[in-house]
């Protein structure tokens, strides 16, 4: 009798336990319910119920702000962790921000922020590249920062090219969703000592900079193989950035791929391959392989930006510099971003925006900017002494003007990843033409 | 029996084995040997042994923001307790199926078996929603109630496979001399299927302790797991490769361990035959 109760009671507990998780399975994507998750490991803001509720009413005073980042390396995640406590205890407005860090992970960065969001995570704030932009519009996950920007005094110290671009990747002309941040501005490496020995100068136009790729392809040994290959060229992942340079330097474009202009840029791009000025594994290169082969000493230059430039001061010294790409008929280079965004299921909006202002104008920007070696969008952290001195950045300041993106679509991230590197790769060997190659580039990224 | 010449010994025994040796433990020895190696060394010329040995590496991980104490931690938590979960719904639920007769049991079995064709995608969004209701999120058992989804059919699986081939006899006989059920299956079916829950055990171990899509989903920075801190280590700029490879050297260890001890009963469970005659 006793043992049939506790069968029953058993069955009973196991079939209530199963209810209650299915129930709190479908209690579905409630953004706005602030308690489980990073919460529980966060002390409780001290924010009254009503400030709480009423959206209109600023909820700055003791906000929690979570925030979720990458870091590229331990040094740049300690740098962070220093920002976030400077912040925490200098802000008047007693917002504690509490700083979650997440692997870049190839770029599934921004796909588990995704799914985080979608499923109700408290995150308020995240760090931000510009192409992750249209899948968040499009599912109303970002807040629009333009009733924040109308009345922010920290506008005007950033550049209009940059608040353009960051307006251009949310689609829409009337809202900004992403903050601007740190940039990465691509330019020319280059070797002194080799354009000496080849005997040519800092290449100031585009037919200048082909003409220094071939000088400084150099056999010195004359086995009929180049010791030094005039320019490492990326036909692997991220290769788009440093080809796009080419085809606007012959006045091409990313909206017309298809003109004679743009082809003749990807004539250059595959002519530098082709008559061996790159190493014979370009087609493949990617970020290490470039760098590896520009420190190994292989290659004369090579395009980058300032996030390798600490490195190639370390193997150089002085024998290293650096110039923008220089103009043609037209004129592009990759401005990469690392921005900030604020969700529009946060319900901090405002000390969000206090942080976030704080990274892209305040004492955050100078910090950040000074330790990793990323560009300020601050006209005035730019101007000040550590940046005016460093040859590098102003590579970067100065290609500031001429710099952009690949156009930001629902197709951007298939280009970039499978597109793009496939496409060039057959281009580089010769098994599609110029026009052949870029009519596949267009249709991909226009489809 | 002609003895064979130690000629042919070396050429067909000891120069295979030597290069299928090489080939296995080539990778370990290279990661070790990268782990070691001082930071100048890492890029460039390309040499078989470092020139000097450091163990900043090693250092790094435990005293930077990687705190790989913590990640070891959380991932044995996560693991152990996976296996625990696991192996003891798995059992119980391959004995059931493999000794009862009820209405459903090839529905359940098949069911099991689908649970795994689901993409872990598919889950993510769900899985994290149902976490933060019930206020698991950051915690190790959002990790052990998502790992044991997919650990425990397998496992099941595995079991069931096992216990089917113990022939009834062995209980059959336990429960004439007077055992009843639970005692016949823990004084003679268990002993008998302990071979197979070490297999099963290691099994669940090691995918509870490599396992990245959850982790990354379902933890904060005080429950990250060994595969989340070591993923950090990858960024956009290049690769840690001296912190990734010691990471990746002390993963292995408590694998290899492992291993170590769960071989002995492995081949002891082959070779032990349930009954003779």
């Amino acid at each position: 009798m006793k043992k049939k109760w506790l069968k029953r009671l058993v069955v009973v507990a196991t079939t209530a336990i199963m209810g209650l998780s299915l129930l709190a399975g479908c209690g579905g994507n409630d953004t706005e319910t602030p308690d489980g998750g990073a919460a529980e490991n966060v002390e409780t803001p001290d924010i009254s119920e009503d400030t709480a509720e009423t959206p209109d009413t600023p909820a700055v005073d003791g906000a929690t702000v979570q925030f979720r980042y990458w870091a590229d390396t331990p040094e740049f995640s300690q740098l962070m962790q220093d920002i976030i406590t400077y912040f925490n205890e200098t802000n008047t407005s007693g917002i504690t921000v509490v700083g979650e860090e997440a692997p870049w992970d190839g770029g599934g960065f921004a796909e588990n922020l995704f799914n985080s969001v979608m499923g109700g995570a408290d995150i308020d704030v995240a760090t931000w590249r510009l192409s992750s932009t249209p899948l968040f519009v499009n599912n109303d996950l970002l807040a629009d920062l333009t009733p924040f920007l109308d009345t922010w005094d920290g506008v005007s110290d950033i550049d209009g090219n940059i608040w353009a671009n960051m307006r251009e990747a949310g689609g829409r002309e009337d809202a900004t969703f992403v903050m601007p941040w740190n940039l990465q501005i691509l330019y020319v490496y280059y070797r002194p000592s080799i354009f000496e020995e080849a005997g040519i100068e800092v290449p100031t136009t585009y037919e200048e900079f082909l003409a220094a790729i071939e000088a400084t392809t150099i056999d010195r040994d004359g086995d009929g193989t180049p010791d030094v290959y005039g320019f490492g060229l990326r036909g692997g992942p991220g290769g788009q950035e440093p080809w796009g340079s080419f085809v606007h330097g012959r006045g091409g474009s990313f909206e017309d791929m298809t003109s004679a202009e743009s082809i003749a840029g990807m004539q250059d791009f595959i002519d530098v391959f082709q008559n061996g000025f790159a190493p014979p594994t370009a087609p493949s290169d990617g970020f290490s392989e470039i760098i590896d082969n520009f420190h190994s000493g292989l290659t004369a230059m090579t395009i980058h930006h300032t996030g390798s430039s600490g490195g190639m001061e370390e193997v150089f010294g002085d024998d290293v510099s650096a110039f923008p790409f220089p103009a043609g008929a037209g004129r592009w280079t990759s401005m990469a971003d690392t921005s900030t965004v604020i969700f529009e299921s946060s319900e901090n909006k405002e000390a969000a925006f206090e942080w976030v202002s704080f990274l892209a104008t305040g004492e955050g920007q100078r910090m950040w900017t000074e330790g990793t070696g990323n560009i300020p969008v601050s006209g005035t952290v730019q101007a000040g002494e550590f940046f005016q001195n460093n040859r590098f950045v102003q590579a970067s300041i100065e290609s500031q003007g001429f710099g952009g993106v690949i156009p930001i679509l629902d197709t951007t991230p298939e280009w970039i990843s499978t597109i793009f590197p496939n496409t060039i790769g057959q281009a580089l060997l010769g098994q599609v033409t110029a026009e052949e190659a870029m009519e596949t580039l267009q249709d991909a990224l226009y489809r | 029996m002609k003895k064979q010449s130690i000629l042919s010994r070396i050429f067909l025994l000891y120069l295979p084995l030597i290069a299928i040796l090489l080939f296995i433990l080539f990778p370990f020895y290279w990661t070790f040997i990268t782990s070691v190696r001082p930071a100048e060394d890492l890029l460039g010329r390309v040499t078989y042994w470092p020139s000097s040995v450091s163990f900043e590496a090693y250092r790094q991980l435990f005293t930077t923001t990687v705190d790989f104490f913590a990640a070891i931690r959380n991932s044995f938590i996560v693991a152990a307790l996976t296996t625990a979960v696991s192996l003891t719904v798995s059992t119980l639920a391959g004995y059931a199926f493999s000794r009862y007769e009820f209405i459903g049991k090839r529905a359940l079995m098949t069911m099991f078996l689908c649970n795994n064709m689901f993409p872990t995608v598919l889950l993510m969004i769900p899985l994290f929603t149902i976490m933060r209701t019930l206020g698991f999120l950051h915690t190790p058992w959002s990790l052990v109630l998502s790992y044991t989804t997919f650990t425990i059919p397998f496992s099941v699986w595995l079991i069931l496979g096992f216990l089917k081939d113990l022939p009834m006899s062995l209980e059959e006989a336990a429960l004439v001399d007077g055992c009843n059920r639970r005692k016949a299956f823990l004084k003679i079916i268990m002993p008998v299927l302990g071979p197979c829950l070490v297999a099963t055990g290691v099994y669940i171990f090691m995918t509870s302790w490599n396992e990245y899509t959850f982790a990354m989903m379902f933890t904060n920075n005080a429950t990250r797991t060994i595969p989340v801190a070591l993923r950090n280590l990858i960024g956009q700029l290049g690769v840690r490769w001296d912190l990734l490879t010691a990471g990746g050297i002390l993963t292995v260890i408590p694998v290899c361990i492992m291993f170590f001890f769960a071989q002995k009963r492995l081949v002891t469970g082959l070779t032990a035959g349930a009954v003779k005659g």
